[in-house]
């Protein structure tokens, strides 16, 4: 068996908080091969950021308690913060949600994409600079010669965004971590967007770790998902079998709350009742169980395992929605 | 075709299912004063702040039976007395008891520092509320009023205008509010700008509202606690002013006691009568504190952002 | 961009210092129906004469004639002259004015220099002895009244040190009346007063720098460098103090209007020879040419520091330019 790109193992991370250590990521495990696209889908607050940024070890104030991220068999919660240091924006690179406020205000935009590239040894100062200009035409921003000299504030939206994931590349990391990368942007923007990564990391065969709340995004890109819930992986598997025939409620629920083009006039529009639950008064047993319509009583009492439902599908589930006759009857 | 009639029903946070953990909303003010009341030096310095103010507003209660002086009674017999008894606090020149001075002098300063706050931010919000309200030429005018004011050194200021007005408590706290409403009425005006452009004003002035309501019932609340923070950060400078103008003979003159002017010649007392230089300026450190640390305290209640 | 932003900038000073001249002139007014120059030299003046000093000096003109007369020698560098002795005041000021500037200016060089590196450690060790340390420090030095810490200052290093016999630190004065007047008997005089006026600024900067320190370290850019794999050294200082000194510049430049006036109080208490001091006392006589000389240059400094500050502003922070 070859080893995975990235082998995450039983991660915890947790924060300190005034009221008690909160549970950010509770035991979360996946494998990630080179050239995949792996989908974390999951609402605020279910850990799925973190767990990206655990990865990155950049989670502070949190803390990483226990589990193993090995890149390549190698495991960089162990390593030193200078090895980490060089991991960081040049094997494993990540681009974030809001590029306004992502890029430093007063620093040049080609000074911060060169910056990214003269950090590490792989190029030479000279070299960086001269990679600057051709990074950016390849991630499409015009006339990017003239361009490096502007300030963040000077670019669009979409082209922020852009210039992030130039930065992001320029490496050629082995592993990319896109932390929402569209939902600060238009609509009209995010399909460009979306189309750039898809290319580039294509070009790279870099392994793709894509975090958004956006289940059409993953549709398009992924070809796996892990659907989080409160800091655990509720749900995993091939994208195309997820959306077909999700087994655990919470993912069903997320599917039918989503309009589709496919099915109009078949189904009604479902919304999740209940609120996104607070990770420092987490219920006993299974942790959805408060929103869950189709919970049976154990479901109160015992936490279910992450088990396999169907060849490379994991569920954690009483019930499963396979076992559930008429899923929309019961609302 | 989706029917709007069957969509499932809406369920309300505070619905009887398990692992339901909403909280009740508070109103900003109740928030902000439990954040005050959390910070436990805020409140021990807000409480010292009471019994000083307590002592200055009951001033002759007090100095009657702690000391038994009159502040101005000249005993020259007594003059230059070690702390020790009956002299709590040792005597001056003149045979004065400083501790009942002190008192006195607290009622001074503290009452010359209230209406100072009074007076600034009375005049400095009334013209950040027309500025921001009204804008264009108005604030453009008002404006430069203010630049004008807030650009003479407010030193040469006092001193001009200590000299012209023979101050007494009332003239000096407007001397010293002319100096400060120039920053309330830009902080006020900011303010203004900003809560215009929410959608809540727009919608109160499309029902016809006239302006002095809107001004006073929407404006003005929102504006309240930016009001409050930069008072309760400004009274202690504002008492460091005035024991300045008072040291330098622009102030309260004597012999009615003040901080400032218990010092204005203690310095040639000094060898013999150190105490006389040390406790008026011991009291003016340990009051401005209090009030900076109160102001802190109520600036992180009210915007914890901040911190 | 830049130039248009300064022009601006130019213009509404100007008004400025048209508006503070104006101010303090019609304050100065009340004075002059009462004062009769040249009293105090010789009690025994006539009412004739008296008429035409008053005359001669343009005292009982209307208001406006007198400030646009005023206005007019100042823009041609006439400052007047004292009503006191009669030299000219632009001599004065002039004379004074390296002595302030030598307090005042060391005085913020070295609350920067205290100021920045302070306020980076207590963000850095945020919540450590020695944060909790500098907050108790920098609360501690802003409630000190300064003509009191001046007073206590002199007491101890000066009077009391002498009385024992150890080296003292001299009270007052530029330099020693006697003797003296070189580099190491100005430092020496320096000494305290610079340090009582440094202490306000320090006990303001070192906090304010902190936290905009802290502020500038938890936004997304700062973030952004580290998954960049920067050192954290280059973090801290390229990305993180370089953006948290953008507002200390302005906070700075906020107080150079101060570095003509605002050492008055030390001055006083020190006995030094600056324009703060020769303000008050020239004031106190009701030298109204004096004291309008001092104020106007002062302004002028005053308007003019702000108008630095501003553009130094925009040249750090290029959004500014644009605004």
């Amino acid at each position: 068996m070859t080893t995975p790109l990235l082998d995450v193992q039983d991660l915890r991370t947790v924060f300190d908080t005034k009221e008690g250590t909160v549970k950010a990521v509770d035991g979360v495990s996946f494998q990630l091969e080179a050239g995949e696209t792996l989908g974390i889908v999951g609402e605020s607050g279910c850990g799925k950021s973190v767990t990206a940024l655990s990865i990155m070890r950049l989670q502070r104030p949190g803390r990483i308690v226990s589990g193993k991220v090995q890149l390549k068999g190698r495991d960089i919660t162990k390593v030193s913060d200078a090895e980490m240091r060089e991991i960081r924006g040049q094997e494993i690179a990540m681009i974030f949600q809001d590029p306004m406020t992502s890029m430093n205000p007063v620093l040049r935009v080609g000074f911060q994409i060169e910056e990214a590239m003269a950090a590490h040894r792989r190029f030479t100062g000279q070299q960086a600079r001269d990679r600057v200009v051709p990074m950016l035409q390849r991630v499409r921003i015009p006339a990017a010669k003239e361009r490096i000299k502007d300030f963040p504030h000077q670019f669009s939206g979409g082209m922020r965004q852009r210039a992030m994931i130039a930065m992001g590349v320029s490496n050629e990391p082995s592993l990319l971590i896109a932390d929402e990368p569209t939902t600060a942007l238009d609509v009209t923007v995010q399909a460009s967007i979306i189309e750039l990564l898809r290319d580039i990391s294509r070009e790279l065969r870099a392994a793709v770790i894509l975090i958004t709340h956006n289940m059409a995004l993953v549709a398009s890109l992924c070809n796996r998902v892990i659907v989080m819930y409160a800091g655990r992986i509720v749900e995993q598997g091939p994208t195309r079998a997820i959306f077909k025939n999700p087994q655990h409620p919470y993912t069903w629920s997320l599917l039918r709350s989503m309009p589709r083009m496919d099915e109009v006039g078949k189904e009604r529009l479902v919304s999740i009742r209940g609120v996104p639950p607070d990770l420092g008064k987490l219920p006993t047993g299974c942790k959805f169980h408060p929103r869950c319509r189709f919970k049976v009583d154990r479901c109160l009492t015992e936490e279910p395992p992450l088990a396999e439902v169907d060849p490379e599908q994991l569920a954690r589930c009483w019930v499963l929605m396979k076992n559930v006759p008429n899923p929309e009857m019961q609302s | 075709m989706l029917d709007p009639t069957s969509l499932p029903e809406i369920e309300l946070p505070g619905s009887p299912f398990e692992g339901d953990t909403s909280r009740p909303a508070q109103s900003f003010w109740n928030e902000s004063w439990e954040r005050l009341r959390a910070n436990r030096i805020g409140v021990a310095a807000g409480v010292l702040i009471l019994i000083l103010a307590l002592i200055a507003i009951a001033a002759p209660i007090f100095s009657l039976v702690l000391t038994h002086f009159d502040p101005t009674r000249q005993h020259l017999i007594d003059n230059f007395r070690p702390p020790g008894h009956p002299y709590l606090l040792g005597t001056d020149e003149l045979g004065r008891d400083t501790l009942t001075r002190l008192i006195y002098g607290g009622r001074v300063t503290l009452g010359v520092a209230s209406l100072t706050v009074v007076l600034s931010l009375t005049l400095g919000t009334t013209v950040g509320l027309l500025a921001g309200y009204y804008g264009r030429w108005l604030d453009d005018l008002l404006m430069r009023i203010v630049d004008v004011f807030l650009a003479i050194p407010a030193i040469f200021l006092f001193i001009l205008m200590s000299i012209l007005f023979r101050p007494n408590a009332f003239t000096l706290a407007a001397i010293i509010a002319s100096v400060g409403w120039g920053g309330v009425a830009r902080l006020v005006r900011g303010e203004v700008l900003s809560v215009k452009q929410r959608d809540f004003i727009l919608a109160t002035r499309s029902v016809g509202a006239k302006d002095l309501r809107l001004i006073v019932r929407h404006l003005l609340p929102n504006v309240l606690p930016i009001l409050i923070v930069a008072a309760s950060l400004g009274v202690g400078q504002i008492i460091l002013i005035e024991a300045a103008l008072d040291f330098l003979g622009l102030g309260i003159q004597p012999p009615t006691p003040s901080w400032g002017n218990m010092l204005t010649n203690a310095e040639s007392y000094f060898f013999h009568s150190g105490w006389l230089v040390v406790f008026p300026g011991v009291t003016i450190f340990i009051t401005v504190l209090a009030s900076n640390l109160f102001g802190n305290a109520v600036r992180d209640a009210f915007d914890p952002r901040l911190k | 961009m830049l130039l248009k932003f300064v022009a601006r900038r130019l213009l509404a000073s100007v008004i400025v210092v048209l508006g503070v001249t104006a101010v303090t002139l019609i304050l100065m007014d009340r004075t002059r129906g009462a004062y009769v120059p040249g009293i105090d030299l010789n009690p025994a003046l006539r009412p004739e004469d008296i008429a035409r000093l008053r005359a001669n000096l343009g005292l009982d003109e209307p208001f406006y004639q007198w400030y646009l007369s005023w206005l007019w020698n100042v823009l041609h560098g006439d400052f007047g002259r004292s009503m006191i002795d009669g030299s000219p005041v632009i001599t004065h000021i002039l004379e004074r004015l390296p002595n302030t500037l030598e307090l005042t200016l060391t005085a913020i060089v070295l609350g920067i220099l205290l100021s920045v590196p302070l306020g980076v450690i207590g963000a850095l060790r945020r919540g450590s002895k020695s944060d909790h340390a500098l907050t108790v420090f920098s609360v501690g030095g802003f409630a000190i009244p300064q003509f009191w810490l001046g007073l206590m200052l002199i007491l101890v290093f000066s009077v009391t040190f002498q009385h024992l016999g150890w080296p003292w630190l001299p009270s007052g004065g530029v330099t020693s009346p006697f003797g003296g007047g070189d580099l190491g008997d100005r430092l020496l005089h320096l000494i305290l007063p610079a340090t009582v006026l440094s202490l306000f600024y320090l006990s303001l900067w070192s906090r304010f720098t902190r936290s905009s320190m802290l502020e500038v370290l938890s936004q997304d850019y700062v973030r952004t460098a580290r998954a960049k794999g920067m050192s954290e050294r280059r973090v801290v200082y390229l990305h993180g103090l370089r953006n948290a000194l953008i507002p200390l510049v302005t906070l700075v430049g906020l107080e150079l209007p101060g570095l003509v006036s605002g050492g008055l109080i030390v001055e006083v208490v020190f006995s030094w020879p600056g324009l703060g001091r020769l303000a008050f006392e020239r004031a106190l006589q009701y030298d109204y040419t004096t004291v309008m000389g001092v104020v106007f240059f002062t302004t002028l400094l005053v308007v003019a520091g702000n108008l630095l500050a501003d553009i130094l502003y925009a040249i750090l922070d290029p959004r500014i330019r644009y605004a």
